[in-house]
């Protein structure tokens, strides 16, 4: 009797697997099935590096270079400018915050994780863009706009899993290093927080990818001019904007193109996850 | 070793942040004049800043109809090509362009004239101001058809919906809102039929007056409810030849490609297309060429002459 338990359960806990794994596969071939011949009509080419994207003109172009670039500056300016703020805060909550102070801290940042895109943009288009413009000139909206704002919105992820990743190395690593004669400071950076670089890297990987696919927020603040952007304070359209602003009435050739550009997202994501996969390695070798 | 490190690596992105910014600045001071428009406020209006342009998303009618009557969109031997400056800001609806111009002083943007509240300002294209009555007589050259897309099979309560936007009573509400009727002589409303919901969507340049029809129309026939949501027209237009929608609303005509999807355009109002500037704006005349110049790019400060 209790075998057939077993069995059953078994069973119930591999459906549950496989939905995530169905989910997982449908999309990918919904995807590919009509993003893949939408690229070949157009020519992948013209496609993928093309800098005209104009569907409503006769005849119509579909260049999405200028997005692609988009999406990778904002995404590089919210790591640059979220990474180390980041960590640094993981560390701090970790190993050198005073009880008190981290009572307070903590429900902040789950706070932070708990706002929804829409109203970051709000908070974006009301509150930096103006001080953009007024900072740094130009009309506010821009790279940079969106940079912080994505910057704010990935803190809360990358501190929980760095946080949790310092917290989980061994006590005795710590102890190791003061009793080799390191201060507190040196013990931590160079004893505690290289046993945690592979939790970190992985906080740092979801922070990309929610970076990456941010929609609303961005299109609020970015501008979403289809030029390739010259100077930081330059106005951008990321790829997911991209998506958004014209699917609702995008018809036959315009449609499928909006497919392909979600194509094009999935494997820039498939590709950061594989870069880090080889940089952890490395690491691991080291 | 490590903290060495981290430090190194954290000065090193400072720094290549402050070149970018650096590089960032001088480009936009050659633009504009740097704090001449920010300082004087209100008192003297700094002609000599750049422009910034906002314009509308590729689906919106109000966008479609724009170019159009403005020349920034050509044709030429069987090609059509939307001439809009690159770097145009793009914002996705009516009230996402008032918000931009209201809270940037060097900033130009077009909204429907029933959408018009005071916190812009409007321009005058070729001396005529953006009013009702200029829209009506066509002195005011830039204005464009509201328009209902339905396909032949409607439900008895949206048949009766939009007979009610057709009545007198109906295009007297269109009347006060800041639009223009269109039906000539239009009779009065015939009775409430039908019951059910009608689902209503697109432009939200229409959403306003579409919206105050159905809270009129709801208290004549208590047995309907009305549901407006909003998108652009050509979602709307789209939408109602899926049928997911029952009405579409469009702020232009509907396209060729659009009737052969077995829908009908009926015209329910006229409304002019504003053009806003912030307040502090103290160019508030302009030529319809200077206007296409400012929206291609070829006249990038607010020195109009």
């Amino acid at each position: 009797m209790r075998k057939y338990k077993e069995k059953i359960m078994q069973g119930v806990f591999l459906c549950a697997a496989l939905v995530s794994i169905a989910a997982v596969a449908l999309i990918c071939l919904f995807l590919f099935v009509n993003g893949i011949p939408a690229m070949a009509k157009i020519g992948v080419f013209d496609f993928l590096l093309g800098t005209k994207w104009a569907p409503s003109n006769e005849p119509a172009s579909y260049g999405i270079w200028p997005m692609i670039l988009g999406s990778i500056y904002i995404t590089a300016g919210a790591v640059i400018l979220g990474v180390p703020i980041g960590i640094m805060t993981a560390i701090f909550l970790s190993r050198f915050c005073p009880k008190k102070l981290y009572r307070v801290i903590k429900p902040a940042i789950d706070l932070l994780a708990g706002i929804p895109s829409v109203v970051y943009g709000f908070f974006g288009m009301v509150v930096l863009v103006p001080f953009v413009r007024n900072t740094f000139g130009g009309n506010g909206y821009g790279v940079l706009t969106a940079s912080i704002l994505l910057a704010i919105m990935i803190l809360p992820t990358i501190i929980s899993v760095s946080e949790s990743a310092v917290n989980a190395v061994p006590n005795s690593y710590y102890e190791g290093a003061l009793a080799l004669g390191a201060t507190k400071e040196r013990s931590v950076f160079s004893a505690v927080v290289p046993a945690a670089k592979s939790g970190i890297l992985a906080g740092v990987v979801l922070g990309i990818g929610r970076a990456i696919g941010e929609t609303m927020a961005v299109i609020l603040v970015a501008g979403n001019s289809t030029i390739i952007p010259d100077s930081i304070l330059s106005s951008v359209r990321t790829l997911t904007a991209n998506i958004v602003m014209e699917m609702g009435y995008a018809t036959d050739l315009h449609r499928e193109a909006l497919i392909a550009t979600g194509v094009v997202l999935f494997v820039l994501i498939l590709i950061i996850n594989l870069l880090f996969a080889v940089v952890k390695n490395k690491g691991v070798e080291k | 070793m490590k903290a060495k490190r981290i430090l190194a690596t954290a000065v090193a992105c400072i720094m290549a942040m402050s070149i970018l910014a650096g590089c960032g600045n001088t480009q936009s001071e050659s633009g504009t004049s740097g704090s001449g428009s920010k300082a004087d406020s209100g008192s003297s209006f700094d002609t000599t800043s750049s422009i910034s342009v906002i314009t509308r998303e590729d689906g919106s009618g109000t966008r479609s109809a724009f170019i159009e009557l403005t020349g920034v969109q050509e044709e030429k031997d069987g090609q059509t090509t939307d001439n809009t400056l690159p770097s145009a800001i793009v914002q996705s609806s009516t009230q996402a362009v008032i918000t931009g111009v209201s809270g940037d002083k060097t900033a130009i943007g077009y909204i429907s004239l029933g959408s018009l509240n005071d916190t812009v300002a409007t321009v005058k294209i070729d001396g005529v101001a953006p009013t009702v009555e200029t829209v009506k007589d066509g002195t005011y050259k830039i204005s464009r058809p509201f328009n209902i897309a339905t396909k032949d099979d409607l439900s008895e309560a949206a048949q009766n919906f939009v007979d009610y936007i057709l009545s007198a009573e109906g295009q007297e509400i269109v009347g006060e809102q800041g639009y223009v009727e269109v039906v000539e002589n239009a009779e009065a409303f015939a009775g409430a039929k039908g019951e059910g919901t009608v689902k209503v969507g697109g432009s939200s340049s229409v959403a306003p007056v579409m919206e105050k029809l159905a809270e009129a129309y709801e208290k004549v026939n208590s047995k309907v409810t009305v549901e407006v949501n909003t998108s652009d027209s050509s979602t709307g237009v789209s939408s109602a030849a899926e049928g997911t929608v029952d009405i579409g609303i469009a702020s232009r005509e509907l396209k060729d490609s659009e009737t052969t999807k077995g829908l009908t355009g009926t015209a329910i109002a006229k409304d002019g297309i504003a053009v806003i500037i912030n307040k502090e704006n103290t160019v508030n005349d302009m030529t319809l060429d200077q206007l296409k110049g400012i929206y291609t790019g070829s006249i990038t400060t607010w020195e109009l002459g």
